[in-house]
Parts: structure tokens; C-alpha cells; sequence
């Protein structure tokens, strides 16, 4: 019996086995540590899929609670180019219900990938007719898409929103932050076919929605106001204009107009231009509305009194070897008087008696040459120099509403702190941030910024300025039934061309108040370069009555002659 | 009593098999109904966007200035009726002073 060959064999096979056992050994260490990382994120990569979710973008109101901004889940079409067979017919059919033209289809079809999108955020019957279709390789997936269902209505203030759902203009890009809904990517598992296996419970971790502002805008006021303003703009041939309306106890915005508008929900097609918020981030030359903040600051400081007497040098006076004009050749007359008839030279000679510190010191307390801080983007600051920049006919022009710049917003608040009795209010527009079940969030309240000029101050203000509108130059603004204090303004606009001021480039604009005794609204119109007559008193004056008069229906507001009806409503 | 147990364990068996299969159909029905309710607050938000898109101000005056031949009241022809409650008689002022729109005309008011 001989052991040898079959011992042999054995350790042959021995052999056999340890090196292929090695060799085993040696490709699991080099899968399993060395190339371990690089392996899982292939094997990741094949058999799971990262996808996004993002919640609802909160919803815009009114301050009666009418929606002006919310979104609504839309079909959005999709195409996978590698699993088509023949792209151009796919593309004819696809063509007349997505409105694109068959051979950019064909375009986006005939590419090397996966996935194309084909049309997103198209209208629910698009995805209808598709759906009916039903074609090999097209898919329709839903998405949140913005809807501004009142168009142009206050689309300045509301701005809109871009495709993949980020605030771009307007409260949408300021209060990004808040609206826009919370996003949650999920990794979910493919199978051997590349089917999407949806880990449990994904359906109960639905993304929430974003928060829901309530404006201070009333969309009536604001209708109106867009109305009567796109009506001036019209018929004066001006290049645009601006309607802010105020409630001056609180700074709270009640309208907020710019022409000419723009529909929200098709921007794509329009310049920056067209959306641009006029009434925060244009300034302009306020001309004589300004003589309404020099008197304030003139009586405060005691400096003048209505019944003070002002020469008004017969139309003409000379100052740093320039000579100032009035339309008129006034004479004597009472400071009352230098505001009803808008006297360049009285406003002049007030500035003056004032000195450059105290004028300077009350500009500023009336917040030109800064930002209202209103929560809206873009606002500028306006130009306002310092007195040691000034130069020797500053402190006269700047009385009479030249050399400095302002927004509309800036002088529709100082309008509004006369209102108020000498205290200025921060402009606001959102009241109201609520979550998605409409538990308060954030509630802003309205913010006193400081008080300017005395009640008494505010009051005789008040008087001299309902003078302008029952004698003065602004009697157009009158509303039958109301008492109106407001100021007009007409400002010749710099040329760009000359570089001096144009004398056919003017900004006509009126503010002021209702009912001057106890006022429920401040308000500013401003037309740039009405054509023909230009006049502030001419052109916005009317704008005024005319908004003042409906929105003082709409709020009910009695008419000094009202007849109080009495009632017995206990026998009915 | 072996047949009693036997019988009893049967009747658990199907008890549990029962259970099971409820179980997934009522787990379909969950997701049928999440589903149409996903459906019906999409159609909730199509429809308040057509309402408040048919209830805009502007639309609203286009229809009763164009369609129902309305006017906007003039100057003057609005009055506030404040009621006080402190008294029986019912004053009204001459009519001249009321210049209510009460019949419309081709679009035109006549008082």
C-alpha cells in the first residue's frame, strides 16, 4: 500500500486551493478596503436617486383677506430622449398642445440624455391633453407655479417670483425668507428596472408650505388709484407717475400705484425698466411741495407766523447773481399767502430767515436724504448735501424745492407727519406673517419714528395749507363736502443733454390730506413730463380730488354736510 | 378537545391571514383617498385663483361700466346715512339735496 502519488495529489490540490483561496483573498481585500469607498458610491449611484420636494410658496393678501399672490400646482412636461424611437414624430404631436415649435422639440429630443424638460409650469389643460395622448417617453410632472390672479393690480409692491419658485421683485424677493416653502431631499431606492421605490412614510413627510403675508393694502384704494393714475398718465402724455396713498396715524400703505404697470405673471418679455417701484427708487426735484416743509420748520422755530408780512419784490430778486421769479408780481403779502400762491421768492426769503443749520436740521427730521426703512427692496436714500457743500444760492433753491432730490415715499411721509400732528410714522406694507394654519407668526405694529414739529405747528399748518386748495394754487384738489389741506408742486426737470433746467421737462405733483380736521388719508400724485399744460395744480391736483373723493366713499367717511338720519330701530 | 384545538388554531390562522389582507387593502384605500385628496386641493387652488381673478376690482368695474351699463356715482350723488338711534322721527332732506341714482338709461344716470 503506497501513500505517495495520492499524498502527491493532495498536496497538489492542497496547493491548488491555497492559491486560489489567495487569490480570493487578495481581490475581496482590494474590493472590500482599498477600493471600498469608490465602489459604494457607484453602487449608490446606480440604485439610488436624490430628488427635492419644496413646500408651497406662501400666499399674499390683501388686508380684507383677497388673495393677490399664491400658487397653484401646475403640469410640467418631460422628455427622455434615450427611450424614443423616433423624436420628430413624438415632436408633431407634442407641438400644437405645448404651443413650441416642432423642430426646437425635435432639438431638445435628439439630445444624448436622460432627461429634458420640454415645457415647465404649463396650463392644467396642456397636462390634460397630454396625459390623453399619452405618449411613449413623455412625462408630466407637477409643480408650484405663481398666479397673481388680479394681473397688474399692485404688481410694483408684489414684485413676482422666478421658475424654480425664488422671490425676484417686490415683497416677493423681500420677504423671500418667509414665503418661500421649506425644501426636504429625500433619497429614494431604484430597483434591478430602475423603478423608484419610495422609502415609507415619504407621503407623511410632506414639505411645509411658506407663510402667508396679510398687506396693508386695501386692493379697492389701490384699484382706484391705479385707475385715475393710468387715466392722468393718458391724458397729460407724462412718461409715468405715482399714487401712494397713507393712513397717517399709522404709516400704514393703502395704495401704492406706478404707471406704466406691468402683469405680473408675464415678466419674462419685459425691460427691468417696467418693474421698477417708481415711488422708492426714482427721485425727482419735489419743487414747491418742498415750501410746505420749510414753512412747517419756519413756524416751529418761530421764525414766521401766518399773519407775518413778506414782501415778494414784484416777481424778481436777485441772489448770488441769479434772479429768482414768481409767476406772479406779488407785493406785500402775509406768509399764509407765500404758500397759497407758491411764491418762489417768499419761500426764498424763509429759508433764509431759517439760516442753512436749522433748514438743514429740519430736512433731515423730515427724512429726506434718507431711507424710510419701508420693508420694501431698492429704496434709495435721495439726495440731501450737507450745508458745507452748499453753495450761495443753496439754501434759496432748496426752500424752493431745487438741488435736492426725494422719492415720492419721502414726501408723502413728511405730508403725512402734518397729518399726524407733527409725528412721523414708519411706512410699512406687511401687518401680518402667519404660518400654514394661520397662527401668527409676526405681527408688526406701527412704529412712531419721531416727532418733528409741535401739534400746534402741525395745526396751523394744516390751516395755511387747506388755504392753497380753497384759494390757492391747488384748487382743483378740492372735494366737495371735505376739508383739503395739500400743497402743489411743479419742478422743472435738469437736462440731460444741457446739463441746466429744461423748459419743457417738468414733474407735476400735488400732496396732501382728507379731511384736513381729522384726516383718514395722506396721499401724493406725481406725473413726470406731462405734456402741455404742466402745471401741479393743473395736472395732479384733479388726480387727487378724484382718488380722494371714491376712497373716502369706500371708507364711508361722512361729508361735513352729511344728514345724520335718525332711526328707531327699536320699532322696526 | 383535540379537534376543539385544532379548530381554534384553523380559525387563528384565519383570523391572522384575514388581518394581513385587510390590512394592505386598507393601506391601498389610504393612498387612494391621499390621493384624490392631493387632487381636490389642487382643483381648490385652481378655483380660488379663477375667484379671486373674477372678483378683481378691475374686472368687476369693466363688467358693470360694459355689460350692465352702470355708471360711477358723480360728484355729490353719494351720501353717508349715519344712524344715531337717538330719535323716533326719520328726517330725510328736500330731495333736491338726495340725488340718489335710482333708474339707469343707455348708461346714463337719471336721478
Amino acid at each position: 500500500m503506497t501513500a505517495g502519488p495520492s499524498r502527491g495529489r493532495r498536496y497538489v490540490m492542497l496547493l491548488l486551493l491555497l492559491c486560489g483561496f489567495s487569490v480570493i483573498l487578495f481581490r475581496l481585500v482590494t474590493l472590500q478596503v482599498f477600493q471600498a469607498a469608490e465602489l459604494t458610491a457607484k453602487a449608490d449611484r446606480q440604485h439610488q436617486k436624490t430628488v427635492s420636494f419644496e413646500g408651497a410658496r406662501g400666499m399674499v393678501s390683501d388686508r380684507h383677506g383677497k388673495v393677490l399672490a399664491m400658487n397653484v400646482e401646475v403640469p410640467s412636461v418631460f422628455g427622455v430622449p434615450t427611450s424614443l424611437d423616433s423624436p420628430s414624430t413624438v415632436a408633431r404631436h407634442l407641438s400644437p398642445v405645448l404651443h413650441i415649435r416642432s423642430d426646437e422639440l425635435v432639438r431638445k429630443l435628439q439630445q444624448d440624455k436622460s432627461f429634458v424638460w420640454l415645457a415647465r409650469k404649463v396650463e392644467p389643460e396642456q397636462g390634460r391633453r397630454l396625459e390623453q395622448l399619452s405618449l411613449d417617453g413623455i412625462g408630466v410632472v407637477m409643480e408650484g407655479r405663481r398666479f397673481y390672479p388680479k394681473g397688474p393690480l399692485l404688481a410694483h409692491v408684489l414684485g413676482f417670483s422666478g421658475m424654480d419658485g425664488q422671490g425676484l421683485e417686490g415683497l416677493e424677493r423681500r420677504y423671500d425668507s418667509h414665503l418661500h416653502g421649506e425644501k426636504r431631499v429625500t433619497v429614494l431606492q431604484r430597483d434591478a428596472l430602475g423603478r423608484t421605490v419610495f422609502p415609507k412614510g415619504l407621503a407623511e413627510q410632506v414639505p411645509t408650505p411658506g407663510h402667508a403675508l396679510t398687506l396693508t393694502v386695501d386692493e379697492v384704494i389701490q384699484y382706484i388709484a391705479e385707475k385715475e393714475l393710468e387715466d392722468a398718465v393718458t391724458h397729460t402724455h407724462a412718461k409715468s407717475g405715482t399714487i401712494i396713498v397713507v393712513e397717517p396715524q399709522s404709516g400704514a400703505i393703502l395704495a401704492m400705484a406706478v404707471s406704466p404697470r406691468f402683469d405680473p405673471n408675464v415678466v419674462a418679455a419685459l425691460s427691468p425698466d417696467r418693474w421698477r417701484n417708481r415711488a422708492l427708487t426714482d427721485t425727482y426735484e419735489p419743487g414747491s411741495t418742498m415750501k410746505m416743509v420749510v414753512a412747517a420748520a419756519a413756524i416751529e422755530e418761530k421764525v414766521m407766523t401766518p399773519d407775518s408780512m413778506v414782501f415778494g419784490e414784484n416777481g424778481h430778486m436777485v441772489i448770488a447773481n441769479t434772479t429768482i421769479h414768481d409767476h406772479d408780481k406779488l407785493g406785500w403779502m402775509t406768509f399764509s399767502e407765500v404758500i397759497q400762491k407758491s411764491s418762489n421768492i417768499g419761500a426764498a426769503k424763509t429759508g433764509m430767515a431759517l439760516g442753512e443749520q436749522r433748514l438743514y436740521r429740519y430736512l433731515q427730521a423730515f427724512g429726506f436724504g434718507q431711507r424710510t426703512e419701508i420693508d420694501l427692496p431698492g429704496e434709495v436714500s435721495g439726495l440731501l448735501k450737507a450745508p458745507k457743500a452748499w453753495g450761495r444760492r443753496s439754501l434759496a433753491s432748496i426752500s424752493m424745492g431745487q438741488e435736492v432730490g426725494v422719492t415720492p415715499l419721502q414726501m408723502v411721509s413728511a405730508v403725512a407727519t402734518l397729518a399726524n400732528g407733527g409725528v412721523m410714522m414708519k411706512p410699512y406694507v406687511v401687518s401680518e406673517v402667519r404660518d400654514q394654519k394661520g397662527r401668527l407668526l409676526k405681527e408688526v405694529l406701527p412704529q412712531v419714528k419721531r416727532r418733528i414739529v409741535s401739534q400746534d405747528t402741525a395745526r396751523t399748518m394744516t390751516t395755511m395749507l387747506e388755504g392753497v386748495v380753497t384759494n390757492g394754487t391747488g384748487t382743483k384738489a378740492a372735494i366737495p363736502g371735505f376739508r383739503v389741506a395739500g400743497k402743489t408742486g411743479t419742478a422743472q426737470k435738469i437736462d440731460s443733454r444741457t446739463g441746466a433746467y429744461s423748459s419743457t421737462q417738468f414733474v407735476g405733483s400735488f400732496v396732501g390730506y382728507v379731511p384736513a380736521e381729522s384726516p383718514r388719508l395722506a396721499m401724493i400724485v406725481v406725473l413726470d413730463e406731462p405734456q402741455g399744460e404742466a402745471w401741479g395744480g393743473a395736472v395732479a391736483a384733479p388726480v387727487f380730488r378724484r382718488v380722494g373723493e371714491q376712497v373716502l366713499n369706500y371708507l364711508g367717511v361722512s361729508r361735513e354736510d352729511t344728514v345724520k338720519i335718525a332711526l328707531a330701530m327699536k320699532d322696526h | 378537545m383535540k379537534m376543539l384545538t385544532i379548530l381554534g388554531g384553523v380559525l387563528l390562522a384565519f383570523v391572522f391571514v384575514w388581518e394581513r389582507v385587510d390590512v394592505v387593502r386598507l393601506g391601498y384605500q389610504i393612498e387612494r383617498l391621499k390621493t384624490q385628496k392631493i387632487l381636490l386641493e389642487r382643483e381648490r387652488d385652481q378655483l380660488q385663483v379663477k375667484f379671486s381673478a373674477l372678483t378683481a376690482p378691475e374686472r368687476i368695474a369693466k363688467v358693470a361700466t360694459e355689460k350692465l351699463g352702470l355708471v360711477p356715482p358723480q360728484q355729490g350723488q353719494v351720501l353717508m346715512v349715519h344712524q344715531t338711534g337717538d330719535g323716533p322721527g326719520l328726517s330725510l332732506p328736500p330731495a333736491e339735496q338726495v340725488r340718489l341714482a335710482r333708474h339707469v338709461t343707455t348708461g346714463r344716470v337719471s336721478e
